[in-house]
């Protein structure tokens, strides 16, 4: 049966995705939500270490799946390989409605404003594309504060003096701290740093008719067993179907843009949960596919009209590829700082977000979610036996003596560091597959010791009496869930691929809403910046829809 | 004449062929229900392992069919799921996880009881015995909580469909009912939920008469086990092997009791995840109760704790104080100071040196 | 029970089918069989001596005891059947070497000998062909990482017996938590 022709089609119901569709239906707009995953819940999975979305060894636990999903990873001496959805290298995002915010550690940070300013605080960089972003912060300030009131954050962003300016606090009080991070606290005192609770998009008080988080032991990499996280699947979606305007199609993989024969996009095929090809027609297209999919849906869309893909016409679709880095440190306590209160990761610094002297941006630092029991014997001080009879007494002796301090070092963004499409491999529906290559830029390096050096500081200075480090760089390309900057933002189109609100310069009627859109990254968890924005393109939309504007 | 006559010989030879047929699958069914498991049932790998350890276990001289039935006794469903291991036993498409369904689970609860009928009519006396409809068609329940996943943790553990597919609406607006109605009026708590089987034991039996002391000194500890059934794994973990309550009162360490019955008690009954006494479903003994297990007054089936007083404060005690009439929630529900953790100074002010 | 007597056409045949499959059932399982579904009963018993050199046995049951061998033919058999040849030809190159070296099988060396074998192929020393290209250090990492995982993990993927290593890390499990949400 023929689709009906709809005002909008989204591609994707995660972080971005979800919030567009919710903007939209509710200004009465008739929209198809595509989901290439489907609806999951805790019971699937449960709290299983090895197959979660953290710890992917015997697969993701929300998809993608190993069966019919591929990427390729080229190695810095250009020869490939495939990769898995299993794999680290593959840079996985949830497949499932709400994506990454249903397994998330649902961290709800607001970007800094140098963060928008990139160039104008650090001037330019050698082989970087660092560049400032076409909003300020000041622009995207009224629809944090949406996305915190619509989704739920907890926080006491009065507590961190780096915060950026806010209208209203965070609708919930902050999360209290378990032992390790009361530690943590009163060392970051005396350390002269200033401490605060993280902000979190999950319950710390029953809100919008879902329960408190009771602070069990695993948090993320799981879905909630009590709904107490907030993620697009139990907010904003929910919201969108009940408009009775929104349909979610869960299952379908969106293959191409269909553009038609005047080079107007008119709505995309996609193969439904069965395999057969279809077409939805729309209005306007909104790709939230997050920032590897969204790059390769548009390479993919080739035509007469656009032969190197939509809105590649200045070869910068699926550039400047950025995740996080993320130097860590380990310490080791005398006495047990476990205490089993749960998930971990309540205390963090925005000290070293900006302005070290010698450093690029920066990040901030905070405690852990906690380590199970595989991931922590995976953790060695070096030089420290990785099997046999020293390791399990060491892992028996340490489990609970162990504290992490890490934090996303902004990367500074590179032009090589990048997604095409693979010319051969294809995936199970014989969609070509996304080819990833670059590295991290060598900046990075300096600002991730410098990172690393701070956290061990910090973890000496609350007792620990043995601490290392790594880096957290990865010898290829970094992007991970936390991907972004594939479809930069900015106002000349010649050196970016989406105007300031997310339409693709070379089209009227196409749109991005995910982190594809960052032009840097920050130096935070990017998933309450991807909501903000999409409450600002959505919001956009549909006031310019309303006005009579059909994006022609 | 030709087709008469074979019609006439099929009019005998196929009631002589059914008649051999059923004489031949009786004396194979007789046979199959009287040899010992590891000629029958034991014979399939899958289920070897779980035959091993009831041979091990107290129920040890029950036969397999005395907990799960015959072939015939058990319906179509059994029926079919047996001859689907054949099928895929011949396809080599082993599976190494047989659990039984929440309606085998029943089956077998019912022959729990054909014995242990003291203990069921001590069940059903007491919270225990509660029905999904209890659970879930409560009035207060459908608008004070929320529905999740870990309902089913302590209710309905055996549940084969998660919380979405048992229960709708999945809000506090009320009221609830169930998807499938037929739900209602199983047990949440069934003996399977604290009980395991399969597991190691010892089989009671007389004492040596010979050497009547031996009544006491060559008992064999003769406890009998728990296990809790951890819905999220679907497997059962030995009481002993659960963990033990760890729990705090501000800073001081709580003493809890280290009987492993209680451990399974805990499961259900727990603090909030601080593991601060008194939080969320938390009634570990403390006060001039602390240390002692649930199971020190509570029985386990029926959970009374009533007349339970007297097994460490006889009425002739030093003390000759009636504990029972004391001012505690035993003696009168409303009253201020929770029998699970009152203390002395609950009623007798502790005068302090200097304070006066 | 009364119904069980009224039996119908269709239910005695499926009896049948039942029973007569059962006895051909018995007369397949005569033969001898091996309880892994990709290992064979030798490479089970060399497994099972790996597994106990990674995480050996002290006060806590060690890899063998508890079920890391089950676990890697499980996962072997599904979502790890990447690596089923890696596995088939390392085993068999393990039980060259030592058969070069020893003359005797893994399982038959002494614990200190086992643990000095481990040692060379983690390092990467191993000097047969069979181990060329650094087989010998990957293959060792694999089955080293594969057996914390049989340890250390969940006890649903046939691993963990009895949920050994989270007792022994006094890791709470199943988890002792309510819902602070029962207000009388």
């Amino acid at each position: 049966m023929e689709n009906r022709k709809v005002n909008a089609v989204i591609v994707g119901a995660g972080a971005g995705g979800g919030v567009v569709a919710k903007e939209l239906s509710v200004a009465g707009m008739s929209v198809v939500l595509f989901e290439q995953g489907d609806w999951i819940s805790y019971d699937d999975h449960t709290n299983d270490e090895l197959l979660s979305q953290r710890t992917t060894v015997l697969g993701n636990s929300c998809g993608p799946d190993d069966k019919r999903y591929r990427r390729v990873n080229v190695h810095p001496d250009g020869s490939s390989h495939i990769v898995l959805p299993s794999e680290g290298d593959y840079n996985n995002n949830a497949a499932c409605v709400g994506s990454g915010t249903v397994t998330y550690g649902a961290l709800a940070w607001r970007f800094m404003k140098e963060d928008f300013r990139m160039k104008s605080v650090y001037g330019h960089v050698a082989g970087s594309t660092i560049e400032d972003w076409p909003i300020s912060y000041e622009d995207l300030e009224p629809f944090y504060e949406k996305a915190e009131w619509e989704l739920g954050v907890a926080g006491e962003d009065d507590k961190n003096p780096f915060a950026p300016p806010r209208k209203r606090p965070q609708p919930m009080p902050p999360f209290t701290h378990n032992k390790e991070a009361s530690l943590l606290k009163d060392a970051a005192h005396r350390l002269g740093l200033h401490p605060f609770s993280i902000p979190m998009l999950r319950n710390s008080v029953p809100y919008n008719g879902r329960p408190a988080c009771y602070r069990m032991r695993t948090c993320i990499g799981f879905a909630c067993p009590v709904n107490a996280k907030s993620g697009t699947h139990n907010t904003v979606i929910p919201v969108a179907l009940q408009t009775g305007n929104c349909e979610l199609r869960t299952q379908c993989i969106v293959s191409e843009i269909i553009v038609n024969e005047l080079g107007a996009i008119t709505g995309v095929t996609y193969f439904d949960k069965d395999k057969r090809k279809k077409t939805q027609l729309a209005d306007i297209v909104i790709l939230s596919a997050a920032a590897i999919e969204t790059a390769r849906l548009l390479l993919n869309s080739k035509s007469k009209f656009f032969p190197k893909g939509i809105g590649n016409e200045n070869d910068w679709v699926g550039r400047n590829l950025q995740g996080h880095d993320y130097p860590q440190a380990f310490g080791l306590f005398k006495d047990e700082i476990y205490d089993d209160f749960g998930p971990g990761s309540s205390i963090a610094v925005c000290d070293f977000n900006h302005h070290n002297p010698g450093i690029i941006g920066g990040g901030y630092l905070k405690n852990a979610f906690i380590r199970l029991p595989y991931g922590i014997s995976k953790v060695r001080p070096p030089g420290e036996k990785l099997w046999g009879k020293e390791h399990k007494q060491f892992q028996r002796m340490n489990f609970k003596r162990i504290a992490e301090v890490h934090g996303p070092y902004q990367q500074i963004p590179n032009f090589e560091q990048r997604i095409e499409v693979d010319p051969a491999v294809k995936d199970f529906w014989g969609i070509p597959v996304a080819r990833l290559s670059g590295k991290t830029h060598e900046e990075d390096i300096k600002g991730c010791k410098f990172m690393a050096e701070k956290a061990e500081m910090w973890l000496k200075e609350a007792g620990a009496v043995l601490t290392w480090s790594s880096l957290g760089i990865s010898n290829g390309v970094n992007a991970g869930q936390h991907q972004a900057g594939t479809c930069r933002m900015g106002n000349d189109p010649k050196t970016s691929v989406t105007d300031k609100w997310g339409r693709v310069h070379s089209t009227p009627n196409l749109f991005v809403a995910d982190g594809s859109l960052h032009v840097t990254n920050g130096g935070f968890n990017p998933a309450l910046t991807i909501m903000a924005l999409g409450f600002r393109i959505g919001e956009y939309i549909a006031t310019e829809w309303n006005k009579g504007n059909r994006f022609k | 004449m030709i087709n008469k006559s074979i019609s006439r010989k099929l009019y005998l030879l196929v009631p002589a062929i059914l008649v051999l047929v059923l004489i031949g699958f009786s004396i194979f069914y007789t046979y199959w229900n009287s040899a010992s498991p590891s000629k029958t049932c034991a014979s399939c790998h899958e289920i070897e392992s779980s035959v091993n350890i009831l041979f091990k276990s107290a129920h040890r001289e029950l036969a397999c069919k005395e907990c799960h039935g015959t072939a015939l006794s058990n319906g179509f469903h059994s029926l079919k799921e047996k001859g689907m291991m054949v099928v895929n036993h011949a396809k080599q498409d082993f599976a190494d996880e047989i659990k039984l369904n929440e309606d085998q689970m029943l089956e077998v609860m019912d022959n729990c009881v054909r014995c242990h009928k003291s203990e069921q009519a001590r069940w059903l006396s007491g919270g225990h015995s509660a029905k999904y409809k209890d659970i879930f068609l409560n009035k207060k329940h459908n608008t004070t909580e929320q529905l999740n996943f870990d309902c089913l943790r302590c209710h309905g553990m055996f549940s084969e469909v998660t919380i979405k597919e048992l229960v709708e609406p999945l809000d506090i607006k009320g009221l609830w009912k169930f998807k499938d109605s037929k739900v209602a009026d199983k047990p949440v708590i069934p003996c399977l939920a604290c009980h395991q089987v399969h597991q190691e034991g010892f089989a009671h039996k007389n004492p040596d008469y010979a050497s009547p002391q031996s009544a006491f000194y060559e008992r064999k500890s003769n406890v009998s086990k728990a296990s809790f059934y951890n819905r999220q794994d679907q497997t059962h973990v030995l009481a002993e092997d659960l963990p033990k309550l760890k729990l705090w009162e501000g800073e001081r360490p709580v003493k809890v009791s280290d009987d492993p019955l209680m451990r399974n008690c805990i499961q259900c009954h727990a603090p909030a995840a601080h593991h601060q006494a008194g939080t969320s479903d938390d009634r570990t003994p403390r006060g001039v109760h602390e240390g002692i297990s649930c199971l020190a007054c509570h029985d386990p089936h029926s959970n009374d704790a009533r007349r339970s007083c007297i097994k460490c404060h006889p009425a002739i005690s030093n003390c000759k104080l009636d504990v029972t009439r004391m001012n505690t929630s035993y003696a009168d529900a409303k009253s201020a100071n929770n029998i699970h953790w009152v203390a002395c100074s609950n009623c007798h002010k502790v005068k302090k040196p200097g304070m006066e | 029970m009364n119904n069980q007597d009224n039996l119908s056409r269709r239910r005695f045949l499926q009896l049948t089918a039942t029973g007569l499959g059962s006895i051909y059932l018995l007369s397949q399982c005569s033969q001898p069989f091996s309880k892994w579904r990709f290992f064979t009963n030798a490479e089970a018993r060399l497994m099972d001596a790996i597994a106990d050199q990674i995480i050996p046995p002290d006060e806590w049951p060690g890899g063998r005891e508890s079920g890391v061998t089950n676990f890697i033919d499980k996962q072997l058999a599904g979502p790890y059947v990447r690596y089923q040849e890696e596995y088939r030809k390392g085993l068999l190159a393990i039980q060259n070497s030592c058969e070069t070296r020893f003359r005797k099988k893994f399982e038959e060396l002494k614990w200190d000998e086992q643990t000095a074998f481990l040692e060379l192929m983690e390092a990467g020393k191993m000097k047969e062909a069979s181990w060329k290209d650094e087989f010998d250090k990957t293959f060792f990492a694999l089955i080293r990482d594969h057996s914390m995982q049989g340890y250390y993990g969940s006890p649903r993927h046939g691993g963990n017996k009895n949920n050994v290593s989270y007792r022994m890390l006094q890791l709470d499990y199943p988890l002792i938590i309510g819902q602070n949400r029962y207000k009388s």
